[in-house]
């Protein structure tokens, strides 16, 4: 333990963990009440495209996948306010060009190709000092914002045209949520890779419904159970030589059954105080 | 002049030659509409008369392409829509999201907008503080998205009434109901109005249990067809008119409100 600790890149990656997994279990919340991990998904993906921006240009990759994963966001919403395609055809159409113009990319680089899998998947190699910083940056953000504006996300959820009557900027406070979510997305690409960074948006409030009564209890629970999720996967990816991804995924899975125990032992106790 | 100047000042709600198109399709031609201050104003109109984007316009969701409306004597804003209280029709809920109704009530409110720090038992004084009358008691800990039908109607007023609006706006409030169960929500909405003398605008579909307690109704099906006390606008004309094939706006030669004379029926 001393050892993993002592080491620089395990720093930064568990660093970066603490700071950015329990914000996915937070905003994942709001995420899939939303019905947004098909948005989340499409900016990972679309986001391969600043990896080989990055790397063709011999830059430090976080920038152009920051840059491109806004670029993607805000063209969803572009589009879904200007044209009459459904919001899943948007999307499906900029994953899959961004991604194969990555793809592309990709091919074209000399002394690349071993650098896809690790940001398909993961890999706590990859983290920087510039990542923990920028980490630390978005997340102070994320966290002010939530905490100044946890009522009305809440409320929006719940119905945006009663948000509106309560005195919401509806439009306003969508493009700020949406802009914070993509930058937490990009970031979290570094631990988790570009296919399964959606997994600690979804699989973490999934674990808190199970066992969860109010928004406050599901709120707290998604947060630990993304923290949780974060270290006990860095760690595991360090002891077992495993891809950082997979192994929080997994961390995170293990988490959703022990919670569906617990929903099952739970459920009985129920019945039984309330005929 | 004067007796206009009165009018206005005594309005709740004014709509003045409200056109809105959605599309090629021009949804609403020319409405006028008043609601006096205090009274239970009713809209009517089959299932696509226009009666939702109706509405949308008044809570500023939808821009018109001309005419005026006017809450309290002002146009459309953040500033006016503090003084609104409004219960849709049905929330597409996700059952998946664990909003309590203790938490939905606490959402209303800036003093309560932190409401995740707070002791339970403060929140729900406070909340007992803002909903006198209203016993929630026994649905406080239930999640929004597993009430039934009449359980969320009732929970949507007590939100609505929440920082003491003066209008309250109700979009279909019975759809879904059962029939006791709506009954005992006009009863709620009467009481409201009367322990609050609030301006009400109800709009629904069904003449039968908005009559009983609106002092006014207006048949709308595009344009308004005809308006007047409920036992006018209830006789078989001015229904045909509202709900038939026939949309030119039609106006009852018998009983004192018309189109031009806001307050003057009920």
């Amino acid at each position: 333990m001393d050892s993993m600790l002592s080491e620089p890149s395990m720093q930064r990656a568990l660093l970066i963990a603490v700071l950015l997994a329990p914000l996915c279990g937070v905003l994942g919340v709001f995420v899939t009440a939303r019905r947004m991990s098909f948005f989340s998904e499409t900016v990972a993906h679309g986001s391969l495209a600043g990896v080989a921006i990055g790397l063709a240009l011999g830059i430090d990759t976080a920038w152009p996948i920051l840059g491109v994963s806004l670029a993607v966001a805000l063209l969803v919403l572009w589009l879904r306010e200007n044209t009459d395609l459904l919001t899943d055809t948007i999307m499906a159409l900029l994953m899959s060009g961004f991604m194969a113009a990555g793809v592309v990319g990709f091919s074209k680089l000399r002394g690349f190709r071993g650098e896809l899998h690790r940001y398909l998947f993961g890999d706590i190699l990859s983290v920087g000092w510039p990542d923990v910083i920028l980490a630390g940056v978005v997340s102070g953000f994320v966290l002010a914002f939530l905490v100044a504006r946890l009522s009305q996300m809440a409320l929006m959820t719940l119905s945006e045209d009663l948000a509106h009557v309560s005195g919401t900027s509806v439009r306003r406070l969508n493009l700020v949520f949406v802009v914070l979510l993509t930058l937490t997305v990009a970031l979290s690409i570094r631990l988790l890779g570009i296919i399964l960074v959606t997994s600690l948006l979804v699989i973490p409030p999934a674990t808190a419904r199970n066992v969860a009564s109010t928004l406050r209890q599901e709120l707290l629970l998604s947060l630990l159970c993304g923290l949780l999720s974060g270290i006990g996967g860095v760690v595991a990816s360090y002891q077992f030589d495993l891809p950082c991804g997979p192994s929080i995924v997994l961390t995170s899975v293990g988490l959703f059954l022990v919670s569906l125990v617990a929903r099952a032992l739970r459920r009985p106790a129920r019945r039984s105080s309330h005929p | 002049m004067s007796s206009i100047r009165f009018h206005r000042e005594g309005l709740a709600l004014e709509v003045r030659g409200l056109r809105v198109s959605l599309g090629e399709t021009e949804v609403l031609r020319g409405i006028d509409l008043h609601v006096p201050k205090g009274r239970i104003v009713a809209v009517i109109g089959p299932n696509g008369s226009g009666k939702t984007t109706l509405l949308r316009c008044l809570l500023g969701l939808q821009k018109p392409a001309a005419g005026e409306i006017r809450i309290f004597g002002q146009p459309i804003g953040p500033a006016i829509l503090g003084r609104v209280g409004y219960v849709p029709q049905r929330l597409a809920l996700d059952r998946s999201f664990l909003l309590s109704v203790r938490e939905f009530l606490a959402l209303r409110l800036r003093e309560t907008r932190h409401w995740i720090w707070w002791r339970r038992a403060t929140l729900d004084q406070h909340l007992r503080g803002l909903l006198p009358g209203h016993d929630l008691g026994s649905l406080l800990d239930r999640p929004v998205a597993g009430l039934s039908g009449g359980q969320l109607q009732r929970v949507l007023v007590a939100f609505s009434l929440i920082g003491s609006p003066e209008l309250l706006l109700l979009d279909e409030p019975t759809a879904g109901v059962d029939a006791p169960g709506e009954q005992s929500f006009y009863e709620l909405i009467a009481a409201v109005h009367r322990e609050r003398q609030l301006s009400v605008v109800l709009v629904s579909h069904d003449l039968s249990m908005v009559y009983r307690h609106a002092c006014r109704v207006y048949a709308l099906n595009g344009v308004i067809c005809c308006e007047g006390t409920p036992e006018e606008v209830m006789n078989a004309d001015s229904l045909r008119q509202a709900y038939g094939m026939h949309f030119t706006p039609y106006h009852h030669d018998h009983g004192p409100g018309h189109h031009h004379h806001p307050g003057g029926g009920g």
